[in-house]
């Protein structure tokens, strides 16, 4: 850990704040934005966390720079400026900033030094996961058997709100009721490119590598970083990419939305399924060590990190039906005709 | 000098956090809110990391984690950073994308409705 690099980095992460705040263009604020989740992933790696800074790289940089794209075009790209008025909460927002402020600051006193191995959070639990995650699990990632293991009751519900997610774009996009809408102004186009031979044939070329490399981070999630919220993201990540370059047809010809939303509830019941074959064969729900009377060849340890590698697929299923689903509404307005 | 090298974290990680809340509250564009939430977010993030980091540790996959004597290797509880922390985040990174999804939905929602994504707009024509 240097702490010139740390520095650095955070600093520029204020200023890509600061500026995706106050620059008066949406999309500029999507682009800047991005490349302010693409430094935070440089941090997180920086610091050792390389799990969040993968899911932060997929996530935050990738799906939620399109997210905002796609609102961008199918709204209006200008913010406009007000020369007057707004004076008002312009200083309740300063104010309780400033307030939320100084309430931090005076509790910083007491906090541990920045990387302190001595700080208490790094004293009283985690030794426990650390020096037992080769013994219980045989899962060689700490980050992987926390999440799918030791906490998977909570990573089920999160995976859930996923696809709660997922089918609240739905219900609030999907009303087509004429009543309910103005003329909508034709969404200008973003870039003149759109039609481009080589971007299409390039990204098509790019999407069986991509889906790949989506399947590897799943598969290898216990040894090195990632898992099946990565791996979902990347996958639907693949899906947009097409139906970037291409229109929205491709890609509900591949994915339509019927098979989208099944997908959601399909990755979460494979998640609570092997929850529920636990609790048949006479364990705790999600314990997955009881797998070994119905897995061939496996031991209660090595049964658990095959009970891990099942809800990840699980997740990973759910995650990417979902992003697909997000963006697919988003970028056509609910209509699901034409996208970006 | 040693305060400012050990607490520099927190006080970017205030700064992120106050420049969201002010954005979530004065900023009159719907999106521009949406991002003042994402910052807020992302500043939450940085402190549990910040906690989660130890001086000397390298990144929490057990080296050399293979093989059937691999589990009997001791193992060192201050060489790799701490775990939970790292879980926590991830997690709540995915579910803010999923967030930010309904949020943006319903920022459309309210565009189709009124035809503007200014605050004060909306405002004008509800009453």
């Amino acid at each position: 850990m240097i702490w010139q690099i740390d520095l650095s980095v955070l600093t520029l992460i204020v200023i890509c704040g600061f500026a995706t705040i106050m620059v008066k263009d949406l999309l500029s604020a999507a682009i800047i934005f991005g490349a302010y989740s693409f430094l935070m992933c440089l941090l997180w790696t920086e610091m050792g966390a390389v799990d969040v800074a993968f899911t932060e790289a997929s996530v935050g940089a990738g799906v939620s720079t399109i997210l905002f794209i796609a609102t961008a075009f199918q709204t209006t790209r200008k913010v406009k400026s007000r020369k007057k008025g707004r004076i008002f909460s312009k200083i309740v927002g300063l104010t309780a900033a400033v307030i939320m402020g100084l309430v931090l600051l005076a509790a910083q006193n007491n906090f541990p030094g920045f990387a302190d191995p001595g700080s208490p959070a790094s004293l009283h639990l985690s030794p426990y996961y650390i020096t037992k995650t080769l013994i219980d699990t045989a899962v060689p990632n700490m980050v992987t058997s926390v999440l799918a293991d030791y906490r998977g009751f909570d990573t089920m519900f999160e995976t859930a709100v996923i696809f709660t997610a997922g089918l609240a774009v739905i219900a609030i996009l999907r009303r087509v009721r004429l009543a309910d809408r103005c003329d909508l102004p034709e969404p200008y186009t973003i870039s003149a490119g759109y039609q481009d031979t080589i971007i299409r044939f390039i990204s098509r070329q790019l999407v069986p590598f991509i889906q790949l490399f989506a399947l590897y981070v799943v598969a290898h999630g216990h040894h090195s970083p990632g898992g099946g919220f990565q791996g979902g993201v990347i996958l639907g990540a693949s899906f947009i990419l097409l139906a970037i370059t291409y229109d929205m047809d491709l890609l509900l010809r591949r994915v339509n939305e019927k098979w989208s939303v099944l997908l959601g509830n399909i990755g979460v019941l494979i998640y609570a399924g092997i929850g529920f074959i636990c609790l048949l064969l006479g364990a705790n729900f999600l314990d997955y060590s009881i797998l070994h009377k119905i897995l061939p060849a496996t031991g209660p340890v090595m049964a658990r990190s095959h009970g891990m590698l099942g809800i990840e697929i699980g997740v990973a299923i759910a995650v990417m039906a979902i992003v697909i689903t997000i963006y697919a509404n988003l970028a056509s307005h609910g209509k699901l005709d034409k996208g970006l | 000098m040693e305060y400012l090298v050990s607490h520099y974290n927190y006080w970017i990680y205030t700064l992120l956090m106050m420049l969201g809340l002010y954005a979530m509250l004065a900023k009159n564009n719907l999106v521009k809110k949406v991002i003042g939430m994402s910052i807020f977010q992302t500043a939450i993030i940085v402190f549990y990391v910040s906690i989660g980091a130890k001086r000397e540790a390298t990144i929490p996959i057990i080296a050399h984690g293979h093989g059937s004597d691999a589990a009997h290797a001791a193992i060192d509880a201050m060489h790799y950073a701490n775990p939970l922390p790292h879980v926590l985040m991830l997690t709540a990174i995915v579910v803010s994308v999923g967030t930010l999804g309904v949020a943006l939905a319903i920022c459309l929602g309210i565009y189709r409705r009124y035809n503007t994504l200014e605050e004060d707009e909306i405002q004008e024509q509800l009453q």
